[in-house]
This record gives C-alpha cells, sequence and structure tokens, in this order.
C-alpha cells in the first residue's frame, strides 16, 4: 500500500474557540467515578522570547494513572487547559505512577499562535533515570522537574530565550 | 498496548520555527534544537474514548431559515485517514472559521468586520466508520492579520483532530481552491515542498454531486501512524 504523509500542521491561531478549553483540565473525575491515587494540581506560566505571559495558549497533557496505566475505564489521563490573562494554566489530576521503564512523568502539549505547530515537552516530578530525560543534555534537565509546593507541582514553560524549557521532536 | 513507532517528522511536508512575516514566530519557537527522544509506551498511548470528555455535536453551523448564516453555503467532507490509508473512526474533530466577512466569535478578534449573529463558528464532530466527518457552514471571508503591514489571510477553516496515539495529535488549515491569497499566505507557505502544501486545500466537488444548494469540497486529514483500526499485538 502507499504511504501517505502526514498532514502538515499548522498554527492554532489566536482564536481558538474558548468553550474548547473550559471543563477539560480536571482529570480527577472521570465519567463520574473518582481516580484513585495522590490528589496533586500542576500549575505553571508560559512565557516567551521577551519575558511576556502568554494568554490563551492551549495545553494538553496526557499521563498514566497512578498504577502506571494508561487509558482506563477510572481515569482516563488526557487533559487540556488554557493560559489566563497572567499567562498561567492549571490542573488538577493524580500523580501518574513509573512504568515500562519510565519514571513518572507527564506529557505536555502545546499549541498557540506563532507557533507553526505542536511543542511537545515533559515534566517530571524528580530528578530520576528515564529514557527521556536522559536524552535531554544535563545542563537543562532541572527545567523539566516540576517545583513542589505541597501539594501543587509548578512547572513553567519558557517558550524561547532565558531558561528555555526543552522540547522534543519525535 | 502501544502501537508500532512513528516515523520521524519530514521537515519539507511540516513546518516549523521562525518563519518569515510571520513575528510571533521569533518570539516563540524555541532558540535550541528539538531534542530527539525514544518512544515510548507513554508517547504510543492515547485517549481512546476522547469523546466521552469532549462531548460533540452535528456538524451544522449554517442554520437554517431565518436563522441562516451569511454568505456561500458549503458542505465540507473531511476523512480521517492514517499514513497507511486506512480510516480512523471515532476520531474526535473540531473546527473553527470566521463568518462571511473575516471575523471570528473570540475576545481576542480586533478585526472590525461586522459579526453574523447567525453563525456560531465552531463544532466539534466525531469521525464514523468511515473517518468521515461532514460539516454544513458557510465559506468563511478572508480577512487582514493586524500590524503586518498588509498579510491577509486567505479563506481557511482550522481543524483539530486526535490519531489514534499521544504522538499523532494534528492541528491544521485547510485552504479553498482557486484563492489568489493562497500564493501569499505566510502560513501555508511555510510548508516547503509544493505538493503537501497543495494537501492543504480542499477539492472542491463536482457541483452535480450532494446537495443542491450547497458547494461540497473534500478534504483529507492524514494522521500520524499506522493500521489505524486494530490495535497492534
Amino acid at each position: 500500500m502507499k504511504r501517505l504523509i502526514p498532514t502538515a500542521e499548522m498554527t492554532i491561531g489566536p482564536f481558538f474557540p474558548p468553550e474548547f478549553t473550559q471543563g477539560t483540565n480536571d482529570l480527577t473525575v472521570f465519567d463520574g467515578r473518582k481516580a484513585a491515587g495522590e490528589v496533586i494540581e500542576i500549575i505553571g506560566r508560559v512565557t516567551q522570547l521577551d519575558g511576556k505571559a502568554l494568554d490563551n495558549v492551549v495545553v494538553e497533557i496526557w499521563q498514566a494513572d497512578s498504577k502506571g496505566r494508561h487509558d482506563n475505564a477510572e481515569f482516563q489521563g488526557w487533559g487540556r487547559a488554557a493560559t489566563d490573562a497572567d499567562g498561567v494554566y492549571r490542573f488538577r489530576t493524580v500523580k501518574p505512577g513509573a512504568h515500562d521503564g519510565r519514571a513518572p512523568h507527564i506529557n505536555f502539549l502545546l499549541l498557540y499562535s506563532g507557533l507553526m505547530r505542536q511543542l511537545q515537552t515533559v515534566m517530571f516530578f524528580s530528578p530520576a533515570a528515564d529514557p527521556v530525560l536522559d536524552a535531554v543534555p544535563v545542563s537543562v534537565r532541572p527545567r523539566l522537574i516540576a517545583k513542589r509546593e505541597g501539594t501543587v507541582y509548578r512547572f513553567d514553560i519558557r517558550l524561547r530565550g532565558d531558561g528555555e524549557t526543552p522540547f522534543f521532536d519525535d | 498496548m502501544p502501537h508500532l513507532s512513528l516515523d520521524r517528522r519530514d521537515p519539507a511536508t511540516q513546518s516549523e520555527g521562525v518563519v518569515p512575516g510571520y513575528a510571533q514566530t521569533s518570539q516563540r519557537w524555541p532558540s535550541q534544537p528539538l531534542v530527539r527522544r525514544p518512544q515510548t509506551q507513554s508517547e504510543l498511548t492515547g485517549p481512546q474514548n476522547l469523546a466521552r470528555r469532549l462531548g460533540t455535536v452535528r456538524g451544522d453551523l449554517a442554520g437554517h431559515g431565518a436563522k441562516r448564516a451569511l454568505g456561500q453555503l458549503i458542505h465540507v467532507r473531511a476523512r480521517v485517514v492514517d499514513e497507511d490509508g486506512v480510516p480512523v473512526s471515532g476520531a474526535v474533530v473540531e473546527v473553527w472559521h470566521c463568518n462571511a466577512a473575516g471575523k471570528y466569535i473570540h475576545p481576542n478578534d480586533t478585526n472590525d468586520a461586522p459579526a453574523d449573529l447567525n453563525l456560531y463558528g465552531a463544532a466539534r464532530m466525531l469521525t464514523g466508520d468511515s473517518g468521515l466527518v461532514e460539516l454544513r457552514t458557510i465559506k468563511p471571508g478572508a480577512y487582514p492579520v493586524p500590524d503586518t503591514g498588509g498579510w491577509w489571510r486567505p479563506p481557511h477553516v482550522h481543524f483539530s483532530v486526535w490519531g489514534k496515539v499521544w504522538l499523532a495529535r494534528l492541528v491544521t488549515q485547510m485552504f479553498f481552491p482557486g484563492e489568489p491569497l493562497n500564493e501569499f499566505d505566510a502560513i501555508l507557505n511555510a510548508v516547503r515542498d509544493p505538493e503537501a502544501r497543495a494537501r492543504c486545500i480542499a477539492r472542491l466537488a463536482p457541483t452535480s454531486q450532494g446537495p443542491a444548494v450547497a458547494l461540497v469540497y473534500e478534504y483529507q486529514l492524514v494522521v500520524r501512524g499506522r493500521k489505524a483500526a486494530p490495535d497492534m499485538p
């Protein structure tokens, strides 16, 4: 069979419908069921080269449940948020378990005006042996590790410039 | 179980980086090279029942009778397939576009063009067994991009689609054939390969086919991944 080439991605632009990002950032309840595990909040600020905080950035996440399983009946593991006027996004979820040689982590995908296609990064909870974290230059690995403040994990994302977040190509 | 690993993106058929004429790209695209990572189960799985999280509605934005939106009635048949051409069924498809005068219903749209109270330019649909979604709407207008010295976006419809795995997410724009602005658009032309650009332009079906009152446009969205239907053993 002739192989088709994936459609070119294009920027999400500045006009993504606001209601598409509402009510989708709490992963702890799915289909009326409460997820098992440690409930946490993830909060972060998205900034650009000149340090400006960015409004209406679409942030999507994908993660395993507390036992390291993907997409089961109690916990879907997918969520979406948009940054507010201060550039801040928020998720409520459960802390993922380790699985298949991977340390606990949450996959992030960013869509925004001025990004020609999606940007992917990964949030970790602590420095740990992990094949994806190990692929990142040692000096910038700490930027992928969230800062814990009680039950809140802070994960700021710098698209470009000082303290730039490492992003992945797949 | 995870799917087969995906082929890497081809930079000629995908755009990225800082794009001339699109100023925000130089503030936002990372300056450091993207890190190549191994593909593990985490990236090769994805939500299979996203419609249970994201409610879907019928793809009719044009309205009827006195509530009909202004503009040329169109009917978009968009098919989601994988790299083997296998239809992706049960995929959530989000679409949004501006009205016939080039105005979005969005607080960030400063374009001085009239709103159309009968057009709500956003829908979320689910593909059927043949990977198809059908959207009845009106053809969006062109509009100027602020502070760019004359860049006008050609008429386009935004699409957001989920393939079977996390890495198969696709957000893109569908363009219309025969639009003179297509040739000058900084976003469409950031795709270097002319054939890849051409695939971003919908095909006008013969006017003898489909509903007589609407122009029918056909469009194919190819998401990353192979053999969408069965999970790999």
